[in-house]
């Protein structure tokens, strides 16, 4: 999927995730796609409920290699 | 009454904790990370519901006998309030620079996280550094001194010349209603399982301790006691000056004084349930650190917790929870004083971030 910008959070554990996305989406345009990386196995529940607090869209979350990508969309 | 019963009740109590705790996702500073981070409120919601849980719990075991609250350590006369303040404070830096409060520790040892391990030795070093060693001394030489002592103790009914039934409702009640008061909050199965098993763990705990290792006399000691305690008095669930006598069992296992107790045992508890639900679930996984600063973070994290736990008198589960269950005003300080040590960390957090 195309992104605008990429947050690599892989060894972090809540809260530095959302924390760094979210300061990563303060510099992004609306509409600009956010991809992040992360490992911790709460990213997705986390990543959910920023999405539905903030109105930043939740593209798509994906588990590989225990590494969770998702893309997220600046509102 | 046997030692065994004690401890394997508190095991199994905090095995329970351990697998509801994965499985509900119950964490204290993610509590306090999506409400300061994300404006949601549910996992507080949570916290508050095992709060008044607890609470109302506990005070329906004093009501009808079965426990005495007073014959713990938090309503005791000795308000030691700058040491709730700082203890507390410096609890919540630290379980947000170390991924998470004292039972969240154990909950991602037993999901694999090797990070929280490192966090467990830190913590119980400092714990322990703090009970006896060079921290300990600037506790009671410096922070303890600033103390008030209140004759009838430090329980709301005590201090405020009111049946215990009274304020215990009020609060309960109070919680409940602004727990349950959000629609998204009663439609997720899993918040009102986090909450509620916590709270009652908590309660049973008191009966564990408070009936089961009760002894009128002691054979030796011709004392009451509390048997198999590092505190000699009535425990529920606290987890950071266990971590501190968990690796003082291990380093003097040949002492034969040396025992598991309440503590030690609901820390392995918690471990064990938590691996049991991580396993049963495939969601097991190894995690390790990013990088330097992640690994400073969790030394230092640990370190502070250790340090704040004990001298504040507990954690979010041994104070926030626990203690408040006994109406301890202590505890309520020791509540605020942690989320806003966090929330403010947290605050530090964002504005370093990509720095």
């Amino acid at each position: 999927m195309h992104h605008d910008v990429e947050l690599d959070a892989r060894g972090l554990n809540c809260p530095l995730p959302i924390l760094r996305a979210k300061k990563a989406l303060n510099g992004m345009q609306s509409g600009q796609v956010l991809k992040v990386v992360a490992t911790d196995p709460g990213a997705v529940k986390d990543f959910q409920t920023f999405a539905k607090q903030t109105g930043n869209e939740l593209l798509q979350h994906a588990e590989a290699d225990r590494e969770f990508t998702l893309y997220m969309k600046r509102k | 009454m046997n030692a065994a019963w004690v401890t394997g009740g508190a095991f199994a109590l905090a095995f329970v904790f351990g697998a509801v705790g994965n499985r509900t996702n119950f964490c204290t500073m993610g509590a306090v990370s999506d409400w300061v981070n994300m404006g949601d409120l549910n996992r507080m919601r949570m916290w508050l519901l095992a709060i008044a849980v607890a609470l109302l719990g506990s005070s329906a075991l004093q009501l009808a006998g079965v426990v005495d609250l007073g014959k713990s350590i938090y309503p005791g006369p000795n308000f030691t309030w700058l040491s709730y303040l700082v203890g507390g404070f410096l609890f919540g830096v630290g379980m947000t620079l170390g991924s998470g409060c004292g039972s969240k520790t154990l909950i991602r040892i037993g999901a694999g996280n090797l990070k929280s391990l490192i966090v467990y030795v830190f913590l119980g070093i400092g714990a322990y550094m703090t009970l006896k060693g060079l921290f300990g001394a600037f506790r009671v030489g410096v922070l303890e001194k600033a103390a008030v002592t209140l004759p009838a103790g430090q329980d709301l009914p005590a201090l405020l010349g009111l049946h215990r039934a009274v304020p215990a409702a009020l609060i309960g009640g109070a919680l409940l209603a602004f727990v349950y008061r959000s629609r998204e909050f009663r439609a997720g199965f899993d918040y009102t399982l986090g909450g509620v098993v916590t709270g009652l763990v908590v309660a049973g705990g008191w009966v564990v301790s408070g009936v089961l290792g009760h002894v009128a006399e002691h054979p030796e000691t011709l004392q009451e006691a509390f048997i198999a305690t590092n505190t000699g008095r009535m425990e529920s669930f606290s987890f950071v000056s266990p971590m501190a006598y968990t690796l003082e069992y291990l380093m003097l296992w040949t002492d034969k004084s040396k025992i598991v107790t309440y503590g030690i045992a609901s820390g392995l508890g918690v471990i064990a349930g938590s691996a049991a639900y991580a396993l049963a679930t495939r969601s097991f996984r190894w995690e390790g650190f990013r990088d330097a600063e992640d690994t400073a973070n969790h030394m230092v994290g640990g370190m502070l917790m250790g340090f704040g736990g004990i001298t504040a008198l507990g954690c979010t589960i041994g104070q926030a929870v626990t203690g408040i269950s006994t109406l301890a005003l202590g505890s309520f300080m020791t509540f605020a004083a942690i989320v806003a040590g966090s929330a403010l960390t947290m605050k530090y957090q964002y504005w370093r971030a990509g720095a």
